[in-house]
């Protein structure tokens, strides 16, 4: 199981109806293909920063979801048959990238240990070289 | 203070007699973050200026591991229509 990413934007032209709609049915189709639907975000309309098939608006959608590979090639699929996407992207989640509190941690850690043993490794050395 | 008693370095040439330059550093390594998401656009807005190219890193100081990260991160969401791909 991975975590994929997909987001999607909508065309504006869609009332809210169909938009509210058309986020539902690709939702099923997260959980047909036996997907877990992890997150769902809706950021609404928004201005492209160019102009994606003369719309100067749309819709973005995001979803979050735990699963195989094949949820994210039956969405892409429908987005595809779809007028109503005008853009779409499927990002796999790197599991590595969530780990930023963790991180701080496993560093403070690290420090600690780095600083108590330190002067009492310090005059090994130096014996073993003594010896010698 | 006047001109002459500033500490001079001599080798250096032009404005860098003058100014020390100032201390770069990254600024995802600082907030300790691995991952960009190509989704924050606030944050990639200040790596690419008035014409929507990437900063190179010479000039803003991030590190290598996370100029990649960014780099990747400006490409998608242009993709998205976040962000332009030029701009003028």
């Amino acid at each position: 199981m991975r975590q994929y990413e997909t987001g999607f934007v909508l065309s504006p032209a869609l009332s809210e109806e169909e938009t509210t709609q058309f986020i539902q049915q690709m939702a099923e189709i997260v959980a047909q293909k036996k997907g877990r639907l992890v997150k769902q975000d809706i950021w609404g309309k928004r201005r492209l920063a160019f102009p994606i098939k003369r719309f100067q608006e749309g819709v973005y959608v995001f979803f979050t979801y735990d699963g195989g590979g094949d949820v994210s090639t039956e969405l892409e699929r429908r987005f595809k048959q779809s007028d109503a996407v005008i853009r779409f992207m499927t990002v796999l989640k790197d599991p590595r990238d969530l780990g930023r509190r963790k991180n701080r941690k496993k560093r403070a850690e690290e420090a600690a240990q780095a600083a108590a043993p330190a002067p009492v490794e310090a005059p090994a050395p130096a014996e073993v070289k003594e010896e010698k | 203070m006047p001109r002459d008693d500033r500490p001079e370095r001599s080798e250096r040439g032009g404005y860098r007699k003058y100014f020390a330059p100032k201390r770069k550093f990254c600024r995802f390594c600082q907030r300790d973050i691995r991952g960009i998401d190509y989704k924050a656009v606030e944050i990639l807005k200040k790596y690419i200026p008035d014409r929507g190219k990437i900063t190179p890193r010479r000039i803003t100081g991030t590190c290598a591991f996370h100029q990649r990260k960014l780099a990747l991160a400006v490409k998608r969401a242009r993709l998205m229509a976040l962000l332009p791909y030029v701009e003028d």
